[in-house]
């Protein structure tokens, strides 16, 4: 589907892209899609405030990761929890009786992991962002992002068994 | 050296680069128990890539394919896209704190058809290039309708609206009066509608500085 707009055109593109993301920062896919949504609305809305020549890919997922722990933020000082927190919901591929128990395994590992540990593990592991990129995102030093990293990391070892 | 576990990371990251690189690997070549540890973190990071990797080939959401076409309909036309452009530039501020409140423009009271002296001082003579940022009064946009009058679109403490400059001075084509019960969201939702207001009043893009200056030379009266 080809869009006359350009910036509407990247914004398709990374698409199936920030809903992973989405996926990854809220674990669930409901709570993903709306973040989708708001993240895609504020964009456009902030279109001109991007730099031609700049990453948009980098702009995009600050802004979607800021939104996110604002929304965290929010739920806290009104008292909700998430559902996910304890159950660790299925957000990985559908598949086999198998398959689902062992995605299911990375779903509750990683819902274990605090939100800071959480998101360097997916930015770096999962989107692919060099530790600077990710760094950038989040607002942090790099050494903050690669101590949470490290840390968030070997949970999640100590917890899937080395065997991965 | 002993690599610390950062270091382990990074460098199963491909992270590292000049000597530290090289001493780590020279670490790790020797040690068994490095090695694991640096296979074990590129298998969690496979394992993760292939967790969320089905993600990427779900279709995408009607409701997000929705707004970028919404938005790509907007730009459709060439023309339409320029004049688009060049409004949210000047609109994005105001439009921002607009959704909490909308508020509606009159058509303006035919008592006050024209702008007081001291609006009408301030449409004749500012221009947006050299506006103070923050000014309580300010012109938001200049443009030129079908019929080839010159229009301001304007904010006041008192009023906010769109005046458009004919022979007997600046009349008023529309207004939303006074912000001051609402503080700063109900000036924002009024310049917001005003912005929307002089949108569909105009025969193209808004003037930009140049444009401005040249009108504001010839008296707000004729384009040449």
């Amino acid at each position: 589907m080809p869009l006359s707009d350009p910036f509407a055109t990247a914004l398709l593109d990374l698409l199936p892209r920030l809903r992973r993301f989405a996926v990854g920062l809220s674990r669930d896919r409901a709570e993903a899609d709306d973040l989708c949504q708001a993240t895609i609305e504020r964009a456009l809305r902030n279109r001109t405030r991007w730099q031609d020549g700049t990453r948009l890919d980098s702009w995009i997922y600050r802004m979607m990761r800021n939104m996110w722990i604002d929304e965290v933020r929010a739920r806290g000082r009104r008292g909700q929890t998430f559902i996910a927190d304890e159950l660790g919901s299925d957000v990985g591929a559908d598949g086999g009786q198998e398959a689902s128990a062992m995605l299911g395994d990375v779903d509750r590992a990683l819902a274990t992991l605090p939100d800071e540990q959480r998101e360097a593990v997916i930015l770096v592991m999962v989107e692919g962002y060099s530790y600077k990129e990710a760094a950038e995102i989040v607002g942090c030093p790099v050494g903050t992002l690669n101590s949470r990293l490290v840390r968030g990391r070997e949970a999640l070892l100590a917890r899937l068994g080395e065997a991965t | 050296m002993t690599p610390t576990p950062e270091q382990i990371a990074a460098f199963a990251d491909g992270e590292l680069s000049g000597s530290e690189a090289a001493l780590v690997a020279k670490a790790v070549a020797r040690s068994p128990r490095l090695q694991a540890e640096v296979a074990s973190h590129k298998a969690l990071r496979a394992r993760l890539v292939a967790h969320f990797a089905p993600l990427l080939d779900e279709p995408a959401s009607p409701a997000h394919l929705h707004l970028l076409r919404q938005e790509d309909r907007v730009v459709d036309l060439a023309e339409v896209r320029a004049r688009r452009r060049r409004w949210a530039w000047v609109a994005a501020p105001a439009l921002a704190a607009s959704i909490a409140l909308a508020v509606f423009l009159r058509p303006a009271a035919t008592s006050r058809d024209y702008a007081q002296p001291d609006l009408a001082g301030m449409l004749d003579k500012q221009l947006i290039s050299q506006q103070r940022k923050g000014a309580e009064e300010r012109v938001l946009l200049s443009f030129l309708t079908a019929d080839g009058r010159f229009c301001r679109a304007f904010s006041t403490p008192n009023a906010s609206g769109i005046a458009c400059r004919d022979d007997s001075g600046w009349k008023i084509e529309r207004a939303a009066s006074g912000g001051q019960q609402y503080g700063e969201y109900r000036q924002a939702a009024s310049e917001a509608d005003v912005m929307q207001q002089a949108q569909d009043m105009a025969a193209g893009p808004a003037l930009d500085a140049a444009e401005e200056t040249k009108a504001r030379a010839n008296g707000w009266r004729s384009r040449d």
